[in-house]
């Protein structure tokens, strides 16, 4: 039986979806023929009619069409007074859908940052919130206790885009029934359960305090430039961009753009600090501790490194 | 006399758009289009810091990314007052010709060719193989194109970290310089990448297809040989002219071009006035030398709060305000004119601003019409491609440095226009005490989605939709062709609100 996906866009860029594309080995369209699915409808790919689509509507509400997995990108709107009217679809506002077709789906899957916790928008005049947080906070547009049909709750796939493994690795363990363990953000712990930080090729210096106060000069963009790699979790630096490298490798901060509080309110490109020490410290350590370490590290750090003389 | 009026919502434009039309014997007289949905970008940049653009906007679009990167960046460069090194300028105009040269061919195959599947086309003798060439996700040119463009947007991912949403745009460069070897890789991927977009797409060698120059050597070169006609390109001729692509969708005859890809100082790529693609406005094939200070946008029918005439983007405001009772207002958004005038941007525009001898000629011979804009789309990359080679080639040579630091930017002015692959993108911005004081955008959606202005005159899709006829108002496969020849991206008027309006009348779907 093929597994039948209905991907809605919201309050959404098409990001996403065209992250997806990058998808190699299987890529898309491979992977669609593996999983066996049934594309029933994608605002960018298919050729349904919009006539067809308020058929499928119809139908899948009723529960005569069945439905594997909904896939939502984008914020839900709910804007302006909570009526959602900044987005709607045929004249009704687009979030009633969704949770119509929430409580028909066996899975739901957030893709992106927005449609997991809101994103861009969530602090805006246009009331974004996620499927199921509101940044950080459980809750968001369905509810905290909601869960699909499966028993799952809304499986969250930040990033801002996405990886295309992250939504094409947890599409084959749905479609497949491989376990996926979640995190407390609900976030599966096989493409969230790491900091960007671990596999950037940039870790010797961190390592050694060799930072990069001008773009260029190739060190850690961490102190100076507000690299948010030790305090956001991701892929970016374990299974790269493109097939190819990643942002912090080249020398461009990572934005955190996985985080539930994604896009930060304060300045990017800048490392909020007290006396020269973030202040916010890679995940989960001491800031003594810390500070102790950092002090013999810069010490410690080797010519070929203060140097710049390494080719990374 | 049948006269009806109808709402056309369109999906495959990258975000929702409805068309109103009136139609009368199965043409449409009159058409109204109206946006999408309030993302509020402009005025969430506000306040935020005065680097934040290159962070946001390019989030504004997943597709023109890059795009809306370099127009952030470029509009700091003018508020820092610095100058970007010349290999700067190489990775930065490579990394957007990437982007153009994918979006292209994904629109030609994946948005707009996937029309010729409509059942409208079932007696076409050429349907079955345009089933066989573009179904989606399967069909075999729409299986080629993702791989194939996919690959070629490695050279983003090589020179920015990753394609879509990089910031490796910053004001005075580029945040660094990718080493020789890398980009000795991206000439490979582009080299692998020409190699295919001859084989499938054009059906000959780049070279060959530049020397056509008229409509007589279109028809010479689509008889010369089986690869032509068998060729994406050949086909979509093929099919364009059995379905009289030609013959709908004209417009105002306006076309406006930014300008776009700066040469360095040093390079063997040619241009006009310092840019590859020339800036200009033209009439028909008379072209006027552009000024941007001549861009206005007007809200008489849009809903926002209401001022006289049209405002200049760096005077420009963003206040929604709507009850939907408001008589003539009936979209939300706004109504962007040049010297007063609406026009139309992207492949074609820059083919009549930049004086394509083809372009010149099927333009004069059949005016504005929706095959000539995919042409133009489908055969941009062939005039990208080798100075996008020559750029690389330089930069392996040269190497050189690729920041010039700007310093904090405390108080500034500035604009940044760049061309997209859909054409003139613009963004503003002006800075104060370190951070944005004011931010406004206007897309190429923008000009094209646009409602009429102060004095009532239609934007370009409305020009172009009216005279259109539609054989089975159920199923307007018309309209969606004028619409998407445009290459719509909806999800870029970052201003537009769908109101969500149902006014009883007639839906219908394409």
């Amino acid at each position: 039986m093929p597994v039948t996906l209905y991907w809605l866009q919201c309050g959404a860029c098409s990001g996403d979806t065209i992250s997806l594309l990058n998808s190699e080995s299987p890529d898309l369209v491979e992977l669609a023929g593996l999983l066996d699915i049934e594309l029933l409808w994608h605002p960018s790919l298919s050729n349904t009619t919009l006539k067809g689509q308020r058929e499928l509507t119809e139908r899948l509400l009723s529960g005569e069409q069945r439905l594997d997995v909904l896939c939502i990108e984008g914020s839900i709107i709910r804007g302006p007074g909570g009526t959602g009217m900044y987005d709607a679809t045929d004249g009704r506002p687009k979030k009633d859908l969704v949770a119509a077709l929430a409580q028909k789906a066996h899975f739901v899957v957030a893709v992106g940052t927005c449609a997991s916790f809101g994103g861009i928008g969530a602090d805006g005049e246009v009331e974004a919130t996620g499927l199921q947080f509101h940044k950080w906070t459980k809750g968001g547009f369905l509810g905290e206790d909601f869960v699909s049909k499966s028993g799952l709750p809304v499986v969250n796939l930040p990033g801002c885009p996405c990886h295309c493994d992250a939504v094409s690795g947890a599409l084959s363990a749905l479609a497949t029934g491989a376990p996926v363990a979640l995190d407390e953000y609900n976030r599966p712990e096989n493409w969230y359960g790491m900091m960007v930080h671990q596999g950037c090729t940039r870790n010797e210096y961190h390592e050694y305090r060799v930072e990069e106060a001008e773009f260029g000069e190739k060190g850690c963009l961490f102190f100076y430039k507000g690299c948010h790699g030790p305090i956001a979790h991701g892929v970016c630096n374990k299974l790269l961009w493109n097939r190819r490298t990643s942002k912090t490798r080249v020398g461009v901060p990572c934005f955190g753009c996985t985080r539930p509080d994604f896009p930060q309110p304060y300045p990017f490109f800048q490392t909020r600090n007290i006396e020269g020490i973030p202040i916010e410290l890679p995940h989960g350590l001491n800031r003594a501790h810390y500070m102790a370490y950092k002090g013999m590290a810069a010490a410690a750090a080797p010519d070929r490194l203060k140097d710049r003389k390494t080719k990374i | 006399m049948p006269r009806m009026t109808m709402n056309v919502p369109l999906n495959r434009v990258e975000g929702d758009l409805e068309v109103k039309v009136e139609m009368e014997d199965g043409v449409v007289k009159d058409a109204w289009s109206s946006g999408t949905m309030y993302r509020g970008f402009e005025n969430m940049l506000v306040g935020r810091g005065a680097l934040d653009g290159l962070v946001m906007t390019p989030r504004i679009c997943g597709i023109c990314t890059t795009t809306h990167l370099t127009a952030a960046a470029r509009a700091l460069d003018m508020a820092a007052g610095v100058k970007v090194p010349d290999a700067a300028v190489r990775v930065r105009n490579i990394a957007l010709m990437a982007e153009h040269v994918q979006s292209d061919v994904r629109h030609g195959f994946l948005m707009f060719a996937v029309d010729f599947l409509n059942p409208a086309y079932k007696e076409n003798t050429l349907y079955d193989e345009a089933v066989k060439r573009y179904q989606p996700l399967k069909g075999e040119s729409a299986a080629e194109t993702v791989r194939e463009t996919k690959r070629l947007l490695e050279i983003i991912a090589i020179l920015g970290g990753q394609w879509p949403h990089s910031s490796f745009m910053v004001p005075g460069g580029v945040v660094s310089m990718p080493s020789a070897t890398e980009l000795v890789q991206c000439r490979h991927l582009l080299a692998n990448y020409r190699k295919w977009y001859e084989s499938r797409v054009l059906g000959c060698t780049v070279e060959r297809w530049l020397d056509v120059k008229s409509a007589k050597d279109l028809e010479t070169w689509l008889d010369e040989s089986t690869s032509h006609r068998d060729s994406d390109l050949g086909f979509f001729i093929r099919f364009a002219r059995k379905a009289n692509l030609h013959k709908i969708g004209k417009g105002h005859g306006n076309f406006l071009s930014y300008g776009s890809l700066p040469l360095p100082e040093q390079t063997a790529v040619g241009g006009t006035d310092g840019m590859l693609v020339p800036a200009g406005f033209a009439t028909g094939k008379d072209v006027q030398v552009f000024d941007q200070a001549m861009i206005a946008e007007h809200v008489a029918h849009s809903w926002f709060i209401d001022y006289e005439g049209g405002k200049h983007p760096s005077k420009g405001e963003t206040r929604p305000y709507a009850t939907g009772n408001e008589g003539r207002k009936y979209s939300w958004a706004k109504a962007p004119r040049y010297d007063g005038r609406p026009a139309e941007t992207g492949p074609l525009a820059e083919m009549v601003i930049s004086k394509s001898p083809l372009f010149a000629d099927l333009l004069e011979r059949e005016g504005p019409n929706v095959f000539l804009r995919q042409l133009a789309r489908l055969v941009r990359s062939t005039t990208i491609m080798p100075a996008m080679a020559t750029w690389l080639n330089e930069a392996v040579k040269e190497g050189g440095a690729c920041y010039n630091p700007p310093g904090n930017i405390e108080d500034g002015e500035g604009y940044g226009l760049v061309e997209a692959a859909r054409g003139a993108l613009g963004h503003w911005i002006k800075i104060k005490g370190g951070k944005i004081e004011r931010y406004q955008i206007i897309t190429p959606t923008a000009w094209h989605a646009s409602p009429r202005d102060s004095d009532g005159v239609r934007g370009p899709f409305e020009e172009s939709l009216a005279g259109t006829p539609v054989k089975d108002p159920e199923n307007p496969v018309e309209m969606g062709h004028v619409v998407r020849s445009f290459d719509a991206c909806l999800v870029c008027t970052v201003h537009s609100i769908d109101g969500g309006r149902d006014m009883g009348r007639l839906r219908v779907s394409i």
